[in-house]
C-alpha cells in the first residue's frame, strides 16, 4: 500500500535522500553487527525486551496473510523477513494484527503496542514524518483490476466509472491524480474493496499489483495494467527509535548479499 | 461516634480520595503529549471538510435512515397488533433477527452480499446500500417503541371512537396514534441520537469523497493533511458529534420530566 506521493518528483527525491541516509547507517551498523549480532539485540530499545513485535494489517496476500499451523499464526513476505530479521537479531517474533490507518499513520507505534511494521508499507516523505523507516526491502506498482470481460483496458477507460482504492494508499493517490472523471470510492482495506468489486458496487480496482495478481490468480479478474510509481515498501519503527532501524539495515544489507533476500523473494513473486 | 459526625468523616474520606486522584493524574499525565496528541497545530485546516463533508453528510444519512426506519417501524407496529396471526409472526421475526444482528453486520450484507444474491444494487452505491442497512435495523427498534406506545393509549379511548361510529381504520388514524406519538417522542428522540453515532458505521463501506461522513473525514485527516499521525482529527470529530447529539440528550431528559408531570 503505497502512500502519498503528492508530488512525483518530491517524492522520488525524499526516496532517494532516505536511502542515501540508510545506506550510510547501515555501514556503521554493519561494523557491529560483525561483532556478534545477538549481544546488539539487548541494546535495542522494544516494547518487550527479547521479542520483536511486528504489527502488520492482515489479510494483504502475499505479504500478510493468516496460517494456523505457522508459529506466529500469520504467513506472507514480510511475515518471512521479519521472521529472518528476528532470528539474526536473536530475538523471538510476535506478529499483531492491526488496522493500517493506525500503522501508517504512526499512531500504533506511538501507543507503543509494536516496535516495527511490516505491512507492505511504501515509503513516502509524508508518513517518514511520522514514521522512522528502514531501507526498502520490495519495489512496488500499481495496477489495474477489472472482471474478465469487462471494457475497461486501461485507465482512461475509468471516465465515468467507479473506481475502488483503499483509504490513505498510493493507489488512492494515483487514481485521483490519473483516472479522469472517473469515480474514486475508498475502503478500509482489501477485504471491502474487493467484495465491492464482486458485487458490483465499482467497476475497477486500483491497487498495488501483488494483491490484484493474488485476485486474478484466484479467478475471474484480470490485472490490466500496471503503473510503475517509482516507489519500495519500507519497514517503519517509532520516530526517532535508529537503533533499531540500524540494525535491520544491516540485516537487510545481509540478506540481500547472501541470497537469503532472493529466497523469501522467489518464494512469492518468481516469475516465470 | 455521633452518627453526623461519622457521616462527615465518611464524606472527608471521600473527598480525600478524589483529591488524590485529582493530584496523581495531574502529575503523571505528560500534558504537552496530550496536547499535541488531541489539539495539535494546523487542525484549523481540518474543520472545512468535517463539517462541510462530514456533518452535512451525517445529518442527511441520519434523517434518510430515520424517515424510512419510521415508516417501516409503523408497518411493522401495526402488523405485529394486527389480528392475524401470520403478520405478527412476520413482524415478530423481523425485529428479532435485525434488532439480534450487529448493525454494522447488517450494513456489510447490504452493500456486499446483497447485490450478489438479489442482483440488486440500491441508488448511492457501497455508501447507499449502508443507509439501507441502518434503516433495516432502526426499523427494527423503533417498531418496538411504537408498539408500546400505542399499547399505552387506553383501550377506552379506541372504543368510545367506535361507538361515535369511526371505522378501525380512521379510529388508529385520527384518535390512536396522535396519542401514542405523544407518549412515545423521548425514546423516538433517543434512537435518534443512536442513530446519529451509528452512521459512523458507514465509514467501513466505502464512500466517494462527497459521500464520506463525520468519522470517514475523520479517518482519512488522521492520515492526511497537516493534522496526520495525530489523534487531533478523533477529538475535532468528538466535539462535532457532542455539538449535535447533547442538546437532543438534554431535550430528552426535559421532555421526559415534562411528561411524568403531566401525569
Amino acid at each position: 500500500m503505497m502512500k502519498r506521493s503528492l508530488i512525483g518528483l518530491a517524492a522520488a527525491a525524499t526516496t532517494l535522500a532516505l536511502a542515501a541516509c540508510g545506506s550510510g547507517s547501515s555501514n556503521t551498523a554493519t561494523d557491529s553487527g560483525s561483532t556478534g549480532s545477538s549481544t546488539g539485540a539487548s541494546s535495542l530499545s522494544l516494547v518487550s525486551p527479547g521479542t520483536l513485535t511486528v504489527c502488520s494489517d492482515v489479510p494483504y496476500a502475499p505479504f500478510e496473510d493468516f496460517d494456523k499451523t505457522s508459529p506466529t499464526g500469520f504467513k506472507g513476505f514480510d511475515i518471512d523477513i521479519v521472521s529472518k530479521l528476528a532470528t539474526d537479531l536473536g530475538l523471538k517474533l510476535k506478529v499483531l494484527d492491526e488496522d493500517f490507518d493506525g500503522l501508517q499513520s504512526g499512531l500504533t507505534l506511538n501507543a507503543g503496542t509494536c516496535d516495527l511494521v511490516a505491512s507492505a508499507l511504501t515509503i513516502t516523505p509524508d508518513r517518514a514524518k511520522h514514521l522512522s523507516f528502514t531501507d526498502g526491502y520490495y519495489n512496488s506498482e500499481q495496477s489495474l483490476l477489472v472482471p474478465d470481460g469487462s471494457s475497461i483496458t486501461s485507465i482512461e477507460d475509468l471516465s465515468g466509472k467507479k473506481v475502488g482504492v483503499q483509504k490513505g494508499t498510493t493507489g488512492k493517490d494515483y487514481a485521483t491524480s490519473h483516472a479522469k472523471g472517473a469515480s474514486i470510492v475508498d475502503f478500509p482495506s482489501d477485504a471491502e474493496e474487493f467484495s465491492a468489486l464482486k458485487a458490483g458496487q465499482v467497476d475497477a480496482l486500483l491497487q498495488d499489483l501483488p494483491v490484484n495478481l493474488a485476485h486474478q490468480q484466484a479467478g475471474g479478474y484480470k490485472v490490466v495494467q500496471t503503473y510503475d510509481t517509482g516507489e519500495k515498501y519500507g519497514l517503519a519503527a517509532k520516530l526517532g527509535n535508529t537503533g533499531l532501524v540500524d540494525a535491520i539495515n544491516a540485516d537487510l544489507t545481509k540478506m540481500h548479499s547472501d541470497g537469503s533476500y532472493d529466497a523469501i523473494y522467489n518464494k512469492y513473486f518468481k516469475t516465470n | 461516634m455521633k452518627r453526623s459526625t461519622k457521616r462527615r468523616l465518611r464524606q472527608g474520606g471521600l473527598y480525600a480520595v478524589l483529591a488524590a486522584v485529582v493530584v496523581l493524574l495531574a502529575v503523571t499525565i505528560d500534558w504537552q503529549k496530550v496536547h499535541d496528541n488531541f489539539w495539535a497545530s494546523g487542525l484549523g485546516g481540518n474543520w472545512h471538510d468535517l463539517i462541510v463533508t462530514g456533518v452535512k453528510n451525517t445529518a442527511v444519512y441520519t434523517a434518510v435512515a430515520f424517515a424510512l426506519g419510521l415508516a417501516l417501524a409503523l408497518l411493522l407496529a401495526l402488523m405485529k397488533l394486527s389480528d392475524v396471526v401470520v403478520y405478527r409472526w412476520i413482524a415478530t421475526a423481523y425485529i428479532e433477527l435485525f434488532r439480534g444482528l450487529p448493525a454494522l453486520v447488517t450494513i456489510l450484507f447490504m452493500a456486499f452480499a446483497v447485490p450478489i444474491a438479489f442482483q440488486w444494487r440500491p441508488p448511492g452505491g457501497t455508501a447507499g446500500a449502508g443507509v439501507v442497512g441502518l434503516v433495516l435495523v432502526a426499523g427494527a427498534y423503533m417498531a418496538e417503541t411504537l408498539r408500546a406506545g400505542l399499547q399505552a393509549v387506553p383501550k377506552g379511548q379506541a372504543e368510545a371512537a367506535r361507538s361515535l361510529g369511526m371505522g378501525p381504520a380512521r379510529t388508529l388514524i385520527h384518535i390512536v396514534i396522535p396519542q401514542a406519538f405523544r407518549i412515545i417522542i423521548p425514546p423516538l428522540t433517543n434512537e435518534f441520537v443512536l442513530l446519529i453515532k451509528d452512521t459512523s458505521l458507514l465509514s467501513i463501506v466505502g464512500a466517494t469523497v462527497g459521500q464520506r461522513e463525520l468519522t470517514n473525514v475523520t479517518r482519512d485527516f488522521m492520515s492526511s493533511g497537516p493534522t496526520a499521525g495525530t489523534g487531533t482529527s478523533l477529538a475535532q470529530a468528538a466535539l462535532l458529534y457532542l455539538i449535535i447529539t447533547l442538546p437532543l440528550t438534554r431535550l430528552v431528559a426535559w421532555l421526559e420530566k415534562r411528561q411524568q408531570r403531566a401525569r
